[in-house]
């Protein structure tokens, strides 16, 4: 426990909190068409006291909509590295786990996905499934498999060799119940890590289809669609792009701290 | 926001906004002599594909070919059919035969003077299948094309197709090209037009030079380079820092702020182009007319324009070129009324909250999600759900527009200004453009009779009505027109010559360079 | 030897499965070419009559034949929008590419490697804060952002880069180089976080080891023990995950030589997928990954010579 009270430590845990928080008890407080209402006397209007954060290219609070956007974002990555889990997790359990022929194939096709431009993987996604938040999910996920299968693969491999891996298979005890009690658990720490930064890139993969027109659909709000939208006004109205952008970078940042602790915590190599 | 602040803030907009009118607005620029030389960098909105001018459908190369090509017939400022490359034309009282005079001592670019050979060449070429021409369809009642002599061409009809002048009048179909050069139309362009094609690099740019044999008298620039930028906020910093003389199309909201730069000028034009929010005819709800009027009452189509054009364009209910004879200057837009759209809804068995339409917005088109947008907003006032779907332009394409599976979505076409074009295109219910399903026994009577009338002034009467039909029966919702913008170097001179009457085409032959 | 025998096998198997995955997904995409070049022009004879002209009614099987005899015989066909020749334009695009993957490869290693090590040098101390911060604002925002900001500062404000396009070089080297460096910085940003990173890792269970020690208590200058001794043995792992990245590196491109009109293989690429020309998305498509798994498998193999622990894979 004394690990994680280093300073990236409290301070990725603190603002993970505070986002989370923001991210649930938000849209409680704030009802949904304060994200789409729009004031055409004040469009792209600068941060003031009645929009402390300024104004979009319609006329929307941007207090509103980051804040709303900060649970249509958020749900959208954990459900997606979730996905990626979900898929990932077998594939390069069974993978490490049994080694040789099965490892060779399954890692062949691994490898194959993983030379792939994830954005031509998202574009088909969309065009085939049509754009939505559903979809995105399915995009982001499917293309952060690999990835996954990969490191999961290498922590299988490992935790197979272990002695009480040995002896449990010596002790007649089949492959599925091994994997289950001995595999998972061990493997557990490197996915925990893995996941946290996943979050991360995929906040940033949300941001990156919004910029091809799929992901979040307006005039819902999310951070990766905010940023995509400020690009063309950044000269002239910078708040539109600061304050979802700030939002994403504190987020990544509290994260890819919080994950490296974690690693330093879970992960007994890692020193 | 409640209803009441929203309509106060569109109400406070309109009170401060002007109209531009129709025509071109003059750019302030000293009466000084032009001077010939230089090469104009032209940062170019969007990529140039196949160089072929028949197989080229889009804006974007027609913009560019314009240059090198020259065409039979074109149009004057007010659209009417005027001589070009042939001196002049006959049309038979039946309508059956046209007798084109074509203008002796025209060079093509590799030299060749043109004949009547070439006229037969290029319009067979384009009439013919396996060219894959965009235009073929324009030559479809050609019986024969005949060159008694050098400089006469003799098409006959088979059946009366009043429009054909006109159509040849767009670019696509009436330009003349040297005899057998199709094969290398699609890489090296050749005709008679202002510029002769020097190179293009994928993507990147387009070189063009000074053809100096073009029969209206040699251009003043010496070059031009079309660089193709299509985002938009690097080709307006392009124009910034003076990388670039011009570009075209400025991004609506950075219009105003461009004007205000005394360092750089602004040409907008109007129309570039109408707009119109389509209903699907064979989808449930958009079968009961009460239904498409309510949704067209739910628009206030000027707060729209202000919203998402910022002001760039004007309302319309009609799709008519604003001052061609067809223009039904008699219709005006339905005003908004929320309580009247929902009373009709109810009246039609959809009470509030009953109706979830998804609405298909191209992201090819930023605007069209800015309208989007706004119109989610007041269709949650009138108690329908509204979901917006962003397209890409080929999904778009092939969704709505082949496939015409869709609930609610927009388009734009540029202005088409020949009105049985227009007309029989996207609104008869055997058009080729008919991509809602509309099947209107009244307009497809009017735009058959139309085809087959000679006379002009009546012609023009048979298409008002027709707008009559679309507007009672509110079979699209036609919103405004579009401005044309340009942003340019004070150094660049002659551009209020460089749009195409079409409003859509760039013609460089008189603008120059000053030092 | 055995090893890269095999690996080279798995090589074309993976090549083969790329093919037929690329056509694959390629063929799911609705809408064809002759709708793009057409546009709202298009009518059902005219685009029956382009689609002859441009030979898109064949069946599917007979097109992945003809696609990967093509590629064998090294007649890549022609791209549908554009009227060139595929390989032509591939050669020229990907130089352009790789013209900005190895500049902003240069970048993020001349930024992180630095960063990195002086982390590790000062582990968890405030430096270490410091230095993790400031590779970290690289990934904290998506790379178009970084982009949009690098034109308006260093092209419109300062004025000292070309906000766009792309020059050849054959023309004029120093202007290609100066077309490319604002994209390569902006992706050399995004590079950086997870090299620094790594190079802080490796360094630190580096500068743990005996031989350090042993370093150190020769009376070393802590300099020549940091650089000499612990970087020199930290560098081949850094390479490796730079390798790695190269993957990550093809998906950015597209976006941010669109966002630059540097015309690449991104940008070739989008627009290919942009009009649905398949022949040229085929190409592209195909090029890239394998272009990314054959950088997998040069680490792979370096990795191999480097560390001879490492036998099995």
């Amino acid at each position: 426990m004394r690990r994680f009270l280093t300073f990236k430590g409290v301070v990725g845990l603190t603002l993970l909190t505070l986002i989370a928080l923001v991210a649930i008890v938000g849209p409680l407080i704030v009802p949904p068409e304060a994200a789409t209402a729009m004031d055409m006397t004040a469009r792209r209007a600068p941060p003031s006291l009645r929009y402390w954060f300024g104004t979009d290219q319609l006329g929307r609070d941007l207090v509103a909509r980051v804040i709303l956007g900060a649970r249509t974002s958020l749900e959208i990555a954990v459900a997606a590295v979730a996905m990626s889990i979900v898929l990932g997790l077998p594939l390069g359990m069974i993978s490490g786990y049994f080694g040789g022929r099965t490892d060779n194939v399954l890692m062949r096709l691994v490898d194959t996905l993983l030379a792939f431009p994830a954005l031509l993987l998202a574009l088909t996604i969309s065009a085939v499934l049509g754009p939505n938040v559903q979809n995105t999910i399915i995009a982001i996920g499917i293309a952060f498999t690999p990835f996954l299968a990969r490191i999961i693969r290498g922590e299988a491999l490992r935790v197979a060799q272990m002695p009480y891996v040995e002896a449990a298979r010596a002790s007649g005890t089949t492959d599925a119940m091994i994997m289950l009690r001995h595999v998972l658990p061990n493997i557990m720490p490197a996915v925990i890590v893995q996941a946290t930064i996943s979050l991360a890139f995929a906040i940033l993969a949300e941001a990156g289809l919004s910029f091809l027109g799929l992901g979040t659909q307006p005039p819902a709000a999310s951070w990766g669609l905010m940023i995509q939208a400020s690009r063309d006004q950044l000269d002239i109205a910078p708040w539109t792009a600061l304050v979802p952008g700030l939002a994403v970078a504190l987020t990544v940042l509290a994260l890819n701290m919080f994950g490296d602790v974690l690693r330093d915590v879970l992960d007994p190599r890692a020193k | 926001m409640k209803r009441r602040d929203f309509l106060r803030s569109t109400t406070a907009l309109l009170s401060g906004s002007v109209l531009l009118g129709a025509g071109l607005a003059q750019p302030l620029q000293a009466q000084e002599t032009p001077v010939s030389g230089g090469t104009l960098i032209w940062g170019h909105s969007e990529t140039t594909q196949n160089l072929d001018m028949h197989q080229t459908g889009t804006a974007s190369s027609g913009r560019v070919l314009q240059n090198i090509h020259a065409s039979i017939v074109t149009v004057d400022d007010d659209l009417n059919v005027i001589p070009n490359l042939a001196e002049s034309y006959e049309v038979a009282e039946d309508g059956l035969t046209y007798t084109f005079n074509l203008r002796p001592g025209v060079v093509f670019h590799n030299g060749d003077t043109m004949t009547s050979a070439d006229v037969k060449y290029s319009f067979e070429r384009c009439k013919d299948p396996a060219t894959g021409a965009v235009n073929f369809e324009v030559f479809n009642n050609v019986a024969s094309i005949e060159t008694p002599d050098d400089l006469t061409v003799v098409i006959r009809m088979s059946a009366v197709n009043a429009p054909f002048l006109s159509r040849l009048a767009e670019n696509g179909a009436g330009v003349v090209m040297p005899v057998d050069s199709g094969p290398t139309q699609g890489t090296n362009p050749t005709g008679a037009g202002p510029f002769r094609f020097v190179s293009y690099e994928v993507g990147t740019v387009v070189k063009m030079a000074r053809h100096d044999a073009y029969w209206e008298g040699p251009s003043y620039l010496d070059a031009v380079e079309a660089r193709e930028i299509t985002e938009p906020t690097t080709r307006l910093t392009g124009l910034r820092t003076g990388e670039l003389h011009m570009i075209n199309d400025i991004p609506l909201d950075r219009v105003t702020e461009l004007q205000d730069d005394p360092d750089l000028q602004v040409i907008t034009w109007f129309p570039l182009n109408f707009d119109f929010v389509n209903m699907n005819h064979t989808f449930e709800p958009f079968k009961d007319k009460r239904v498409r009027m309510a949704f067209d009452m739910i628009i206030d189509k000027e707060a729209l324009m202000q919203g998402a054009l910022w002001g760039q364009g004007a309302t319309s209910p009609s799709p008519s070129y604003p001052t061609s004879a067809a223009y039904n200057a008699g219709l005006s837009q339905r005003p908004q009324d929320i309580e009247g759209a929902k009373a009709l809804l109810a009246e039609a068995g959809y009470p509030e909250g009953s109706l979830d339409i998804v609405f298909k917005a191209t992201t090819n088109y930023p605007y069209h999600i800015e309208t989007a947008q706004i119109l989610v907003e007041w269709f949650r006032m009138a108690g329908v759900n509204l979901t917006i779907e962003q397209l890409t332009w080929a999904d778009w394409l092939s969704q709505c527009w082949v496939d015409k599976d869709y609930q609610m979505t927009m388009m734009n076409f540029f202005t088409l200004w020949e009105s049985d074009f227009l007309y029989y295109s996207v609104w008869n219910s055997q058009g080729g453009f008919n991509y809602r399903n509309i099947s209107d026994p009244v307009i497809d009577e009017l735009t058959e009779k139309a085809r087959i009338t000679v006379d002009d002034a009546e012609r023009a009467e048979i298409y008002k009505s027709v707008q009559q039909q679309i507007w009672d029966e509110s079979h699209d919702i036609v919103l405004w027109f579009r401005n044309g913008t340009i942003g340019a170097q004070p150094k660049v001179m002659g551009l209020d010559t460089v749009v195409h009457p079409n409003g859509s085409n760039l013609n460089f032959h008189k603008v120059w360079l000053s030092a | 030897m055995t090893y890269i025998l095999n690996r080279l096998l798995s090589v074309m198997l993976t090549l083969f499965l790329i093919t037929l995955v690329t056509f694959g997904v390629t063929n799911i995409l609705p809408g064809d070419v002759a709708m793009m070049i057409m546009g709202t022009q298009s009518n059902p004879e005219a685009l029956a009559g382009l689609r002859e002209s441009l030979g898109l009614n064949d069946p599917l099987a007979v097109q992945y034949g003809r696609w990967v005899g093509g590629m064998l015989t090294g007649d890549w066909g022609t791209s549908l929008i554009f009227k060139q020749p595929i390989a032509e334009l591939l050669i020229q695009k990907a130089a352009a590419s790789a013209v900005i993957v190895v500049m902003s490869m240069t970048i993020a290693l001349t930024l992180a490697v630095p960063l990195g090590v002086w982390a590790a040098v000062h582990r968890d101390r405030w430096q270490d804060g410091v230095s993790s911060t400031a590779a970290l604002m690289g990934v904290s925002l998506p790379d178009f952002f970084w982009g949009i900001v690098m034109i308006l500062v260093f092209a419109r404000g300062l004025g000292w880069f070309p906000s766009s396009g792309f020059v050849d070089p054959a023309e004029d080297l120093a202007g290609t180089l100066r077309h490319a460096f604002l994209p390569s910085l902006a992706l050399g940003l995004g590079l950086m976080a997870h090299l620094t990173r790594m190079t802080r890792s490796t360094m630190t269970g580096i500068l743990g080891q005996e031989f350090i020690r042993v370093a150190r208590a020769k009376g070393l200058s802590e300099r020549t023990v940091v650089w000499r001794y612990g970087l020199a043995n930290a560098i081949g792992p850094v390479i490796t995950i730079a390798g790695l990245q190269i993957g990550y590196l093809f998906g950015s491109i597209i976006v941010m030589e669109f966002l630059f009109s540097y015309t690449g293989m991104g940008w070739l690429t989008y627009q290919a997928l942009l009009n649905r020309d398949l022949p040229l998305i085929q190409a592209t498509v195909f090029v890239i990954a394998a272009v990314v798994m054959l950088t997998n498998l040069a680490v792979d193999l370096l990795y191999v010579l480097i560390d001879p622990r490492i036998r099995l894979g």
